[in-house]
């Protein structure tokens, strides 16, 4: 017996995620592990050009590879009515309508899909798989096509810049940031089964079963209700699963064309071309300040690279505006068209590469000033009110999460002046950085069903890609209800269950969390309308009267008006009691600003003689509002930090212009932290409520986590050696050389 | 991955019986597989050697015999090989991951492929997969590639951490041919340089199989280092690396070993360096010469100049943590 066969009856932690034990033990099936019935497998065959146009194809020797079932291009397809005519692909907003052009865009870019009855099959035959091109020359070089890029503004200017000009205090540098790769533990994958002409179903891996569902109920021309979306467990995403990609679309027209369900599931290389990437971006900063160090202003310019055939503009000055008072400011932006496939969010998506820049730039100010990075910061934070729309914030704590940051990691044991601490051929030095976030709320809706032994079942339509979205639903409706943990399920991640927005920009729990406490609302008023039969004294009760336990409802005391569950369903009847509610954000929207933010401090060592930079400690204190799920939550902050080192240290993608390719698109060339590169992140949270945001008052982590990271990471370099890093990442040989 | 026979052998002559052009031995596959995925490795047969060779380390007359198919793991974690030969286990320690070393077998790590990221991209020229198509990584992304010993032809460099610490201490390749011949190898010997055969790795003779490797007792067990210099802590190829090695009376160096990994296409060993040190007083000034011996003349490509630094640096760093290993 194998270890997986064995039977397992392990009981959940009392705060363990409640899909821990399953995605521990194997049992939790995500995208491309479930069993479907004459499944078949299909492999993409990716462009060896950059740039040009298909000629022709030679499909004969994969043809004759046994078990081969059919083979996709753009000249042989099923139909997608919604791609039908030129028209309709542009209207489709699908970023590349793949199989629909026999234009080349960049490399690996699917030109043709193998069918096959096996994996193993599918896969050889797609090697075989050769095309003619007409080639074009291609742009891959980031920093060299940037050059001829203008920028255009980004968002009203405030005050005049001219101010920077006679600021007794500045900086004025450039940052390079090279692009990085999402890659999440579990490769995109699709299963797509036709039930019907008009009926589909996905086991799919992504951040939002709706938005795949209303995707392809467009692209098919079919009800949206006609597609049922599967995605239970997701092996993270990090923003890779926030859009629908072609793979997915290839899928299910593998699917039509050979009338079985079929299964595509993307390789390693393939990830990094194929679900996007956050794009390499430069940036200019000019940041003043006056004697006493208050800002005059900033000058932030930016330009991030994006694809050929489709605009993405990740927002890197969006932050600029947030944080700090800069009664001068001026935002320009500008995107890069490469021959690369299209960037997308990826965690922190445009204020992390911004604020590395920001947050780079105050630290190097605060040495000009002689001045302690952290009273800098305090000095200039904006705390009353958004600084650019002028609302009140809401509730922000950035003050208090650079204060708690500092005493942690003992900031006074940071030396005012770089190289101040040596150990052999080490240097040690301190840093810190903010960031900031803001901080959403979507509509979302969930429903409960109950049993009559008062076990409850909560649902939503919303994915947990690892985030804790499931634990944290479960701790909302035990909160609410009264009801034991142990006697609530949670089902999500399916179209079937109540719709919700995907999981992503740090809105997920802020959105469901609303949902949960409506759905529990509306159940407390449906058992009331019940024990209203028996005891009158339920006649009209608000919800905030009804109170729940494990084993019946009562009247605002729990001895009050008792009545059993067991009761209340043979008196009415009952076999399972259903309700359904939704909850978006409101009034509040016009009258408060919201946002997350976090405070990093960073200690490192840097080796002299080799470059090497180890990271000694990582705080991480974070405003999230009320926390709700203490565990999952620090999970998702170490996490991000473990991210932000990757951004700070080894990250990158590489590109080679000559031949219009990625270079090292696999784990042993792109380098991302391992357990060897982090010490354990030091994670604490505010915790205090948001009054506003929602009903359970906790706002958005995913994202501040890693906003702001990698300049703490850069700052402490400087602190320890002297060498201001301004080129992501720093890997040892920038060190050694600087 | 192009289909394939697969096959068993339990005897050195029955598996070099099989042997064909077609054909590839694999013992733990952690880089054969992945060269079959990537469609660089196309056999038509596979034949497994896991049980043909040796997994046994013995004691020899002179010293130690570690078995072709002893596992990465087991031998950096042998007890005579930790006492006798601890750089061996350093460098082991130092490289791939633990599951990779699990199943990677001493035989493979000397017979794994060089490293640069065009050798691994089918789409993209290069001379050792496809000789006489050129070479894309010499005016490329050569930021991992060889500054000492490279060709026009080829700058690819040998990826292995325990190759560098044989290198150090002059081990010796035992080969086996079909009609149970052996032959012996000096280490030095047995990587090539590119040349203008960029696509043979090494000196294997044809219709052989590694038998075994064999150490030779010696007075490098008390001081030894192994330095990776590299972008992330585990799983991650050397940026430079250096196996450092003294022999010390007193204060006095005996005799020295300096060998790298991520310079060449093989183990490179720093004879002049080592030269130097002889006799000399075991001190940073002299480890700091030693190292500027090496570095001397190098001749990095586009995009590493910075190795020629790092080089440096990691074997003052090497030679320091040799009197304090």
């Amino acid at each position: 017996m194998g270890f997986f066969d064995e039977p397992y009856d392990l009981p959940t932690a009392a705060d363990g995620r409640v899909e821990g034990v399953a995605k521990v033990t194997g049992g939790g099936k995500y995208a491309a592990e479930y069993k479907v019935d004459g499944l078949c497998h299909a492999v993409l065959v990716g462009s060896t050009i950059a740039a040009g146009k298909i000629k022709s194809f030679n499909l004969d020797n994969a043809k004759q590879v046994a078990g081969v079932l059919g083979i996709i291009t753009h000249l042989e397809k099923p139909l997608v009515p919604g791609l039908a005519d030129e028209a309709k692909i542009k209207e489709a907003r699908l970023g590349l309508a793949v199989f629909h052009t026999d234009k080349i865009f960049f490399k690996g870019q699917p030109i043709a899909l193998v069918i096959a009855d096996t994996l193993e099959d599918a896969t050889y035959a797609a090697s075989l798989v050769t095309a003619e091109y007409e080639k074009e020359p291609a742009k891959l070089d980031f920093e060299l096509a940037l050059k001829n890029i203008q920028l255009t503004p980004a968002g009203k200017d405030r005050g005049n810049i001219e101010a920077l000009n006679s600021a007794p205090h500045s900086v004025e540098a450039e940052y390079n940031i090279k692009a990085e790769v999402h890659n999440p533990m579990e490769m995109h994958a699709t299963i797509a089964e036709w039930k019907a002409d008009d009926k589909l179903k996905l086991f799919d891996k992504n951040q939002g079963v709706n938005n795949v569902q209303r995707t392809f109920a467009k692209l098919f021309n079919i009800p949206v209700d006609n597609i049922e979306v599967i995605s239970e467990f997701v092996g993270g995403g990090f923003g890779s699963g926030l859009r629908v990609w072609p793979h997915a679309l290839a899928c299910i027209m593998a699917a039509k064309l050979v009338k079985r369900p079929v299964k595509l599931m993307l390789t390693r290389p393939q990830m990094f071309h194929s679900v996007g990437y956050r794009p390499a971006a430069w940036q200019k900063i000019k940041l003043g300040a006056n004697a006493d160090g208050k800002f005059v202003g900033i000058h932030h310019q930016a330009k991030n690279g994006t694809s050929v055939y489709e605009n993405f503009n990740e927002g890197i000055t969006r932050v600029t505006r947030l944080i700090y008072h800069f009664n001068n400011l001026k935002a320009e932006a500008a995107t890069v068209p490469l021959n690369l496939s299209t960037p997308t969010w990826m965690r922190g998506p445009g204020d992390c590469t911004g604020d590395f820049a920001i947050e780079s730039a105050i630290d190097e100010l605060s040495y000009k000033l002689k001045m302690d990075p952290v009273a800098l910061r305090m000095k200039n934070l904006a705390l009353e009110k958004h600084p650019d729309n002028g609302l009140p914030w809401s509730t922000n704590y950035i003050n208090e999460c650079i204060e708690k940051g500092a005493q942690m990691i003992n900031w006074k044991d940071r030396k005012a002046t770089h190289s101040q601490t040596i150990e052999g051929d080490w240097s040690i030095g301190y840093g810190m950085a903010v960031g900031a976030w803001n901080a959403g709320r979507g509509t979302a809706s969930a429903g409960i069903q109950m049993q009559k032994d008062g076990t409850i079942t909560v649902q939503t339509a919303m994915t947990d890609i690892g985030t804790g979205t499931g634990i944290s639903m479960q701790n909302i409706a035990h909160e609410s209800t009264g009801i034991s943990k142990s006697k609530i399920k949670i089902e999500l991640g399916n179209s079937n269950l109540p719709p919700a927005p995907s999981q992503g920009g740090s809105n997920g729990l802020s959105s469901i969390g609303g949902a949960v406490v409506a759905a529990v609302s509306a159940l407390k008023l449906k058992i009331a309308e019940y024990a209203t039969m028996q005891n009158e004294a339920f006649k009209n009760a608000a919800a905030a009267d009804i109170l729940l336990s494990d084993t019946g409802v009562s009247f605002k005391t729990t001895n009050n008006h008792f009545i059993s569950y067991t009761s209340l369903w043979e008196k009415n009847n009952l076999n399972i009691l259903e309700v359904e509610a939704s909850s978006g954000p409101g009034a509040e929207r016009q009258k408060f600003a919201f946002c997350s933010s976090a405070a990093h401090f960073c200690k490192v060592r840097v080796n002299r003689k080799t470059g090497k930079v180890k990271i000694e400690r990582l705080v991480t204190v974070s405003d999230g509002g009320k926390i709700i799920s203490e565990k999952a939550a620090a999970n998702q902050m170490s996490g991000a930090a473990v991210g932000g080192i990757g951004m700070a240290l080894m990250e990158e993608q590489l590109t080679d212009e000559r031949l219009g390719t990625l270079v090292g698109n696999d784990f042993a060339g792109y380098h991302f932290p391992v357990n060897a590169d982090a010490p354990i992140i030091e994670v604490a949270f505010i915790n205090k409520p948001d009054p506003n945001i929602n009903p359970q008052g906790s706002k958005g982590l995913g994202e501040v986590g890693i906003i702001g990271t990698a300049a703490a990471i850069a700052n402490a370099i400087y602190n320890a050696t002297g060498k201001r890093l301004r080129d992501l990442p720093i890997t040892p040989d920038k060190v050694l050389l600087a | 991955m192009r289909p394939f026979l697969f096959s068993k052998s339990s005897a050195i002559n029955q598996a070099l019986a099989k042997k064909n052009n077609t054909t590839q031995y694999i013992a733990g596959g952690t880089n054969l597989v992945d060269l079959m995925k990537k469609n660089i490795a196309e056999p038509e047969s596979l034949v497994d050697i896991t049980s043909t060779l040796s997994a046994k380390i013995e004691p020899t007359a002179k010293g130690l015999q570690i078995g072709a198919m002893v596992r990465n793991t087991a031998l950096a974690n042998d007890a005579t090989v930790m006492a006798k030969f601890p750089l061996v286990s350093k460098a082991i320690l130092a490289g791939a991951s633990p599951q990779i070393r699990n199943m990677a077998s001493t035989g493979g790590n000397l017979l794994q492929r060089t490293r640069c990221p065009y050798f691994y991209d089918v789409t993209t020229p290069c001379n050792k997969r496809k000789p006489d198509s050129g070479c894309s990584a010499i005016h490329g992304e050569n930021r991992m590639n060889a500054i000492v010993g490279y060709s026009e032809q080829c700058v690819a460099v040998h990826p292995s951490d325990l190759c560098v610490a044989l290198a150090a201490l002059d081990a010796t390749v035992k080969t086996q041919d079909k009609s149970g011949k052996t032959q012996s190898i000096a280490f030095k010997g047995f990587h090539r340089l590119p040349g203008t055969t960029p696509e043979k790795d090494n000196n294997l003779p044809a219709n052989a199989l590694i038998h075994s490797i064999e150490l030779t007792e010696n007075s490098f067990a008390k001081n030894c280092a192994y330095v990776k210099v590299r972008d992330r802590d585990s799983y991650a190829f050397a940026l430079v690396s250096v196996a450092a090695a003294l022999n010390l009376k007193g204060n006095q160096i005996v005799e020295a070993r300096l060998a790298s990994g991520g310079v060449a296409h093989k183990p490179w060993r720093w004879f002049e360096a080592e030269q130097f040190l002889k006799g000399k007083t075991a001190n940073a000034a002299n480890f700091e010469a030693a190292a500027n011996i090496a570095i001397k003349g190098l001749k990095p490509l586009s995009h590493n100049g910075f190795k020629v630094l790092m080089l440096k640096g990691a074997i003052e760093t090497a030679l320091q943590q040799c009197l304090n290993p």
